[in-house]
């Protein structure tokens, strides 16, 4: 037994946050915050470029992938200090679709895809939920039909995050409708400027925009199935695999965390002197690490080549509840000043980022596979409970 | 006892629920809320219609319904999320009254529509306690009303640029009171500081405003008693939509070939709020009748709020589980509720205040029957 981090992954976090200095200004943040993590800017392109350019983002793939086969653990520290420091590290395009093209894509089509996506070129948007395909999404119902050279969808989607920014559509549609639901369901790229795709913006309460994508008898070529007819499930699984592990990082809680102290110890003293209010805060200390202790039980044990979706599970409910509980008392221990909006500039309180993350905070709850369906998930894999 | 609404009582919540639900669209908030302005069409209704005179006593041509009526009132409006300062007004105007401060002209003109006052209570530090505005005597207006004259700040004042009058609390040589400003004096400067809860509030600067004095240090503790009573109720309001809206929403709703209504988690994390609803229901109601009767002490006051105060951000958030993505977005009527309930449970003080209140009291036995 041994809870140390080695020397050379922690020289390795060092590196990480070096890379981070050198590029965390506000021009940066900016950009990334008004194209809502699209990417496509100049200086954001500049940034993925570089990032690239360091070799982190594959690092850890096998090397007949592409990468260099590194510990996993070696990805978890990289994302855990990019999420402390609220640091863009790619959006779904990089953590969900490149490894899913790396592993089931054509060769031509990591050739065509690839390059473009590390070098911020394409974005692209995941459109996986229908109105009646939530949680139950091997129901969904938009058709792709075998056309010559090709397919034609036909069909709408909902909650298409950054459709309006990419250049692809990643979406999965049914084409075979006479096999069982899991089976029939194949997966294309589509361009997100082809004939028939039209897009309409859905306004959130977090400020931020998703939308609703409808497809009028889209033309898509035959190149553009990936992973075979009827391959589409198991792609969709593998990728939401992805995002489970980068749905419950530590980094940015306690991020928001050290925002609340610092905010308290400038703007008020008297509330730390408090022995009532120190103990809120050593209590959320406390939360912090448990949740840590699951979110590193459960990368230990990937890094481990070992599959366990109980923990996965276990890091995505307790991240996703204790970013709600943690950002809810941050405005219960600020007060007012904590509910002002950026938009009242330097009275907000953590320059209002509490609220904002509280308001985000449901997505990640019913997002990414929901809670109620994690902890069934947590009873029947973990605990081998009858379903 | 008897916790249920009197007939007068249901007659007045029923008559509103269906009025609003008739006349104020939830469009017509979103755009209140675009323009971040208090929907003041909708105020010159509730006073035409006499809504806003029935907690107020016969003096003053009101119902006489008290406190209970008050948060009525409060609670019909909260619940359609309505961008009018009803709490606010009642909570000034009810402790003006209830104190027998010398502003019955003001307060027949409040009733009458042609004058609005909201409460300044908080400055920077956030407190009910630390308070730093200085009233200075500045000789006897024409009136006979003996002037002063405001300095200091105040933030978080709800519809300071909306209302007509600004009721201050201020000290002078450390002696607490209350001083109404009219708002369009040049001595008073507002600033909007936009809130989570998409209601409009200001910072405020009285830069020698002229002011009279309305009340005393007593008054500014039963202010903030009406005020946290009349918060409970808004509260109320929210968490009872979140939950009314996420029951029917589960009915309807679709997933694996059935109801998601019919899947045992969900119907737990209903059943959670459903409790959370109850119990604030009672609580709130019964603080309002204790204040009525002038039997509530500080302390009941702070429990209740604390309790509503803990409860609504748990209620909104498993509304939003409930709903998935529908609930997320602003075609949806949730968030309404979710950002003005969040938003008062931080008003008036935040469960955080009202138990370091509770706190001092610990010692005392409670009576449960
Ligand atoms: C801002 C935003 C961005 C999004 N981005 C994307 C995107 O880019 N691409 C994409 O494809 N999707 C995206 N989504 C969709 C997201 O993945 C879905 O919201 C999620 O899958 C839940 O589905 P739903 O909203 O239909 O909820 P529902 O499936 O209707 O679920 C509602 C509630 O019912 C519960 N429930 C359902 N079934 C059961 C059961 N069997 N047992 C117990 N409880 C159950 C759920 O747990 C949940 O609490 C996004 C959503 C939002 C709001």
């Amino acid at each position: 037994m041994n809870f140390q981090w080695p020397p050379e992954q922690l020289a390795f976090r060092d590196e990480v946050e070096a890379f981070i200095r050198q590029w965390r200004t506000p021009e940066l943040l900016r950009e990334y915050h008004e194209n809502e993590g699209g990417g496509g800017t100049p200086l954001m392109r500049r940034y993925y470029r570089a990032l690239q350019e360091t070799g982190w983002m594959q690092m850890c793939w096998p090397e007949e992938m592409g990468g260099a086969g590194k510990n996993p653990l070696y990805r978890f520290i990289l994302i855990e200090t990019f999420e402390y420091w609220g640091m863009p590290y790619g959006n779904l395009t990089y953590t969900s679709i490149a490894p899913a093209l790396a592993v089931h894509g054509s060769e031509e089509q990591k050739r065509r895809f690839l390059p473009g996506i590390w070098s911020g070129e394409y974005c692209f948007a995941i459109a996986y939920s229908e109105p009646n395909a939530g949680t139950d999404l091997a129901s969904l119902r938009t058709r792709a039909e075998k056309a010559r050279g090709g397919w034609t969808i036909q069909g709408q989607k909902i909650w298409t995050s950054l459709a309006q920014q990419s250049t692809h559509i990643w979406l999965a549609a049914r084409s075979e409708p006479d096999l069982p639901k899991h089976q029939g369901i194949s997966l294309f790229i589509v361009p997100t400027g082809s004939e028939g795709v039209s897009i309409r913006p859905l306004r959130c309460m977090s400020g931020l925009t998703t939308y609703e994508t409808f497809y009028d008898n889209v033309f898509v070529p035959g190149e553009n199935l990936v992973g075979g007819r009827g391959g589409g499930w198991n792609i969709v699984m593998h990728a939401l695999n992805h995002e489970r592990v980068g749905l419950s990082p530590t980094g940015n809680l306690a991020r928001h965390y050290d925002l609340l102290v610092e905010e308290l110890q400038r703007s008020a003293p008297q509330k730390l002197r408090d022995p009532v209010l120190r103990n809120r805060l050593a209590e959320l200390r406390m939360e912090l690490e448990r949740h840590r202790a699951l979110a590193l039980r459960n990368a230990v044990t990937i890094a481990d080549d070992d599959v366990n979706a109980g923990l996965a599970s276990m890091a995505k409910v307790s991240g996703s509840e204790l970013r709600h509980r943690l950002t809810n008392l941050a405005m219960d221990l600020l007060g007012r000043p904590g509910v002002l909006t950026e938009a009242a500039g330097g009275r907000a309180a953590c320059g209002g980022q509490q609220q904002t993350t509280w308001l985000m905070s449901p997505i990640l709850r019913f997002g990414g596979g929901t809670n109620e369906v994690q902890r069934s998930i947590i009873a029947a894999r973990h605990l081998g409970m009858a379903r | 006892m008897n916790p249920q609404l009197d007939e007068t009582q249901l007659l007045l919540r029923d008559t509103l629920r269906q009025f609003l639900e008739r006349e104020l669209s939830f469009d017509r908030v979103r755009e209140c809320e675009r323009e971040a302005r208090a929907d003041a069409a909708l105020w010159r209704t509730l006073v035409k219609q006499g809504w806003l005179a029935t907690p107020f006593p016969a003096a003053l041509e009101g119902g006489g319904g008290g406190m209970v009526c008050a948060g009525i009132l409060v609670e019909e409006f909260s619940r359609r999320a309505a961008l009018i300062p009803i709490a606010e007004v009642l909570t000034a105007a009810l402790t003006l009254q209830r104190c027998g401060a010398p502003c019955g002209g003001l307060l027949r003109r409040v009733l009458a529509g042609e004058a609005v006052v909201t409460p300044a209570i908080l400055e920077s530090g956030d407190s009910f306690y630390g308070i730093a505005a200085e009233a200075l005597p500045a000789g006897t207006a024409a009136a006979g009303e003996s002037s002063w004259l405001l300095r200091g700040e105040k933030c978080f004042v709800d519809y300071a640029q909306f209302a007509s009058h600004h009721l201050v609390a201020a000290q002078c040589g450390g002696e607490r009171g209350l001083y109404l400003v009219e708002s369009a004096d040049p001595g008073v400067k507002c600033e909007a500081t936009p809130a989570l809860g998409r209601i409009p509030q200001a910072q405020v600067r009285y830069d020698g405003a002229r002011a009279v004095r309305a009340a005393g240090a007593e008054a500014v503790g039963e202010l903030v008693r009406i005020g946290r009573a009349l918060t409970c109720a808004q509260l109320l309001a929210c968490m009872e939509v979140s939950l009314e809206q996420t029951v029917a929403y589960t009915n309807l709703r679709e997933q694996f070939g059935r109801a998601l209504s019919t899947f045992q988690a969900v119907q737990h994390h209903a059943a959670n709020m459903a409790m959370h609803c109850e119990a604030s229901r009672f609580l709130t109601y019964e603080v309002l009748d204790a204040l009525e009767r002038r039997s509530a002490d500080d302390r009941q006051v702070a429990l209740a709020k604390a309790s509503l105060s803990r409860a609504a951000p748990e209620v909104l958030m498993t509304g939003h589980q409930l709903h998935g993505g529908q609930g997320f977005i602003e075609e949806n009527d949730l968030y309404f509720f979710t950002l003005r309930g969040k938003d008062r449970s931080v008003a008036w003080g935040t469960a955080e205040e009202c138990l370091a209140l509770a706190a001092t009291g610990v010692e005392q036995k409670a009576r449960w029957l």
